[in-house]
């Protein structure tokens, strides 16, 4: 198939680079976690069995997976909800322990929290809040400049530094809880930047905001990791956060790394298609075939298709010759469906 | 001869009173259905029938201690014996498991429910809110801590000389009294989250409040009695029932007690409605 | 050393700041509502000692009582971690424990510095109350008893913080650890001897409730600041809490590394 061709000679040209192992600064091996979880079958009287009798079943978040990251790549961790992207995030920050396999991060092993591991990392989970609700982020900032044994004057000027950047220098003063979303997503970033970690874990920091919100955080992102160059492993659901900030992308479907590659090269072979959705004045006459996959019925007054970008054009101008068109929408399909296509197509081939 | 007229009256006023018994019957079968799905959520924790009893085992006997001790040191106080006292605490233990197996989560819970904007949804079901809010959660678990103050009481009793069995009748109606005064005064302290976003304070005062009516009224200086029979009736939890069936006041007290549930229920349902067209005012 | 207690003292600050946040809140906190408790229990040893017609108790007077009642009642309120306790496990339940997890600082020093910072802002204004009360009212209390009283305080509040990190990693086994807190903190309320002097217990019952180290969150620097105890009873008092921080302070210890091989990660 010529599928199969493309993707081995695409492995073989524009992959993963050979890695200089002298710079790694995350390496897993076979890394991997299971859960159990107890089922419950539905109804009163299985309620009452199970007080006695429970059935438990293994659930596999990560499979072992090897992975190896050098030092300053920006990484992101692309899959949908519940494939294994934020264990493989709290396993290599130390948050929780593997259940096989092991990892080494700025050659610490992480889950051993080291205080000069930890030092020298840092994660942000989106929708969290890791500062003070009910004061002002300066007094959380303080403390975790103390926590992190840094130079408190030091610090003060570095918190002022990155609020200019981010542009929330007036809000320093206010309660974490009178900020916006957005505001509050700023604040937790510079809480996560204080100590300038060499290593950064983000999980889905735009995730939630508005779109202003979401463009001023991902090009202060862009401009920080540019300047510092830290490790940087990023999850999102937005793909505009991944195309903008990573280099290399990890697509993880069940618990498996099924794509791993630059992120142009996913871009430019994930067909990016759009909902279009329009009425148009009058119904049709007679049925219109208005691209190869889609024909509208005689009569019909209103449609909703998903077609490749490059088709609504003169898909438009099609319909636009035969009637007026009254209202039209067109949107970008969602990043997950993106993600389910491009596995179903392929995922097959790169398994192997 | 019948009369037209008298006869649409009649008509109306049965349709009436058939559709007012429905809705009755609606609301008490949404009860059993609460209570289901409660007991299906707590089998969930197996260990939490067992520790609710257990915890509040320890609960009386830290009630009991105080006594216990004091009345080492003397044979009456305020009027009670070491035995009265006995079935005063019992009494108190079976209406504070009753309430507590209906309303106290619900009612614990309200305030936030209120403050985080949970009652839109519920204001659009056809069903009286406060109903809905007071009964949505029923713990099942307290029904061991109902068995263990039975229990408790019926011993407490075996120890008074001379007690007459058939008084224990009288609980019939003094213990429901009682758990709807307290209800009605915990809900009334609770809805004021509808009137004030923190509520914090009025909580504690609830419960300071819960805690002078786990002592017999004889023990507090007269004005604070006086209050606690009348305006804050919490005396009715369990000093007046105890007292009640230890024939120590009359059967007026409870003709009072029925009264004053009556009029507390109005009282906290009057709070309510009117919380309610102020929130819903305040929030649109 | 210094880095270690500049973190603590860090998370105290941080915590003080937070409570001066709500006025009202504060002063109901450390005010009011220890001053109803007080009122209440003050109803009954009235009650008491006017029904029995008597003049003492255990040899000590009517005023005696109301004094240690009053003290109880705030110093009660002091030893009491039942909010810190509840945050803490509710952190690892929710999963907002990661916070600390990834921060090279350790969950009891992290959850200790706030709870004491907390602790030192609320009393600092409460303890006003009770000596005011006690001036108002004539009542038989040796001031100058008072810090080394407190300095007992401040040692059964690391234990009791020790206890709540027990509770806290038991969070990572077991759902609804906060069923389980309520009956041990009604334990240690019953131990403690807020309700009345643990000395009027029957003998051995007395002996016994008096050597365990919960007896330090009231009795013991209630009863000494009331004159019922003697410095060195007093001093028993730091013995017992050092003996039961070493147990549970390795209990803790195991507990929690354990919970973390565990911890699933929840939320987040």
């Amino acid at each position: 198939m010529s599928d199969l061709e493309t993707n081995s000679h695409h492995r073989a040209k524009s992959g993963v680079r050979p890695i200089d192992k002298s710079r790694l600064s995350i390496q897993a091996m076979g890394l991997g976690r299971d859960f159990v979880t107890y089922k419950k079958p539905e109804g009163l009287l299985n309620s009452i069995k199970g007080l006695w009798n429970r059935k438990y079943e293994t659930k596999v978040a990560l499979q072992p997976t090897h992975l190896e990251l050098e030092q300053g790549q920006i990484i992101g961790l692309v899959g949908s909800n519940g494939a294994g992207k934020t264990t493989l995030l709290k396993l290599l920050s130390g948050l929780i322990h593997p259940t096989h396999g092991d990892a080494r991060v700025l050659g610490h092993q992480p889950w051993k929290r080291e205080a000069a591991f930890l030092r020298r990392i840092s994660i942000l989970l989106g929708q969290k809040n890791q500062l003070w609700w009910d004061l002002p982020p300066a007094d959380s900032y303080d403390l975790l400049a103390r926590i992190y044994e840094l130079d408190r004057t030091q610090a003060r000027k570095r918190v002022q530094e990155l609020a200019e950047m981010l542009g929330c220098r007036d809000q320093l003063l206010t309660q974490l809880r009178r900020l916006s979303l957005g505001e509050r997503m700023k604040m937790e970033l510079i809480g996560a930047l204080l100590h300038e970690p060499e290593v950064m874990f983000l999980d889905e920091p735009t995730i939630g905001l508005d779109i202003v919100a979401q463009n001023s955080i991902r090009e202060f992102l862009a401009t920080y990791v540019r300047d510092r160059r830290p490790t940087v492993i990023l999850t999102s659901h937005y793909m505009d956060d991944i195309s903008l900030l990573a280099d290399r992308l990890l697509l993880i479907s069940k618990g498996r790394i099924v794509y791993d590659g630059q992120v142009d090269d996913f871009m430019s072979r994930a067909e990016t298609r759009q909902t279009l959705s329009l009425k148009i004045l009058q119904p049709l006459s007679e049925d219109l075939q208005l691209t190869a996959d889609h024909r509208i019925a005689a009569g019909s007054r209103s449609l909703s298709i998903e077609i490749p970008s490059q088709q609504i054009g003169p898909a438009l101008q099609k319909l636009l010759a035969v009637s007026p068109i009254q209202d039209i929408k067109i949107e970008e399909v969602e990043f997950e469906d993106i993600i389910r296509d491009f596995l179903e197509g392929r995922h097959d081939h790169l398994s192997q | 001869m019948s009369n037209p007229a008298t006869d649409t009256l009649t008509h109306r006023w049965s349709t009436r009173v058939v559709h007012e018994v429905r809705d009755l019957a609606k609301h008490f079968a949404l009860v059993g259905a609460f209570a289901r799905v409660s007991l299906m959520s707590e089998l969930e924790y197996r260990f939490n029938f067992a520790v609710r009893i257990f915890t509040d085992v320890i609960w009386y006997m830290a009630q009991l201690s105080v006594f216990e001790v004091l009345f080492r040191h003397t044979d009456s106080l305020s009027g009670w014996t070491l035995e009265t006292m006995r079935v005063f605490m019992g009494v108190l233990f079976l209406t504070d498991s009753i309430y507590m197996m209906l309303f106290s989560e619900n009612l614990d819970r309200l305030s936030d429910r209120i403050r985080r904007g949970d009652l839109d949804l519920l204001l659009v079901k056809p069903v009286s809110s406060q109903w809905m809010l007071s009964f949505q959660k029923i713990s099942v678990a307290y029904f061991g801590n109902f068995i263990i103050s039975a229990v408790w009481l019926g011993w407490s009793l075996m120890q008074v000389p001379g007690f007459d069995w058939w008084r224990l009748l009288w609980l019939l109606i003094c213990v429901p009294c009682g758990v709807i005064v307290v209800y009605a005064i915990r809900f009334s302290t609770a809805s004021t989250a509808l009137y004030f976003t923190k509520a914090d304070a009025i909580n504690y005062i609830w419960y300071q409040l819960y805690r002078l009516g786990t002592r017999p009224d004889t023990v507090y200086p007269k004005f604070l009695r006086y209050a606690v029979l009348s305006v804050l009736p919490i005396a009715f939890l369990a000093s007046v029932p105890a007292q009640v069936i230890l024939n120590r006041t009359g059967s007026e007290m409870v003709l009072w007690g029925i009264a004053l549930a009556a009029m507390m229920l109005a009282v906290s349902s009057f709070i309510w409605k009117t919380g309610l067209k102020r929130y819903a005012s305040a929030s649109s | 050393m210094t880095t270690y207690l500049n973190k603590l003292w860090g998370g105290a600050r941080l915590a003080a700041l937070e409570q001066l946040t709500y006025r009202f809140n504060l002063f109901s906190d450390v005010a009011i509502q220890p001053l109803i408790v007080a009122a209440v229990e003050l109803t009954l040893w009235l009650a008491f000692f006017q029904s029995t017609g008597r003049s003492e108790l255990a040899g000590f007077s009517q005023d005696h009582y109301l004094a240690y009642a009053i003290w109880a009642a705030f110093v009660a309120r002091i030893s009491a971690n039942w909010m810190y306790e509840w945050n803490m496990i509710d952190s690892v339940e929710t999963g907002a424990v990661n916070a600390v997890l990834v921060r090279p600082i350790s969950f009891y020093s992290f959850w200790l510095g706030q709870f004491l910072g907390y602790k030192l802002l609320t009393s600092s204004f409460s303890l006003a109350v009770p000596l005011l009360v006690c001036w108002a009212m004539k009542l038989p209390v040796q001031i100058e008893r008072l810090p080394l009283a407190l300095l007992l305080v401040v040692f059964y509040l690391i234990f009791v913080h020790t206890i709540a990190v027990i509770m806290a990693s038991m969070a990572f086994f077991f759902n609804r650890v906060h069923h389980v807190t309520v009956a041990k903190n009604i334990t240690l309320w019953m131990l403690g001897g807020e309700f009345f002097p643990l000395d009027i217990l029957p003998e051995n019952l007395r002996e016994f409730m008096i050597a365990l180290p919960f007896s330090s969150a009231v009795f013991r620097p209630v009863g000494y600041l009331t004159g019922r105890l003697t410095t060195e009873q007093l001093g028993e008092g730091f013995v017992s809490i050092a003996i039961g921080q070493v147990i549970l302070g390795s209990l803790a210890f195991v507990l929690w590394r354990a919970g973390r091989r565990r911890y699933s990660g929840t939320g987040a």
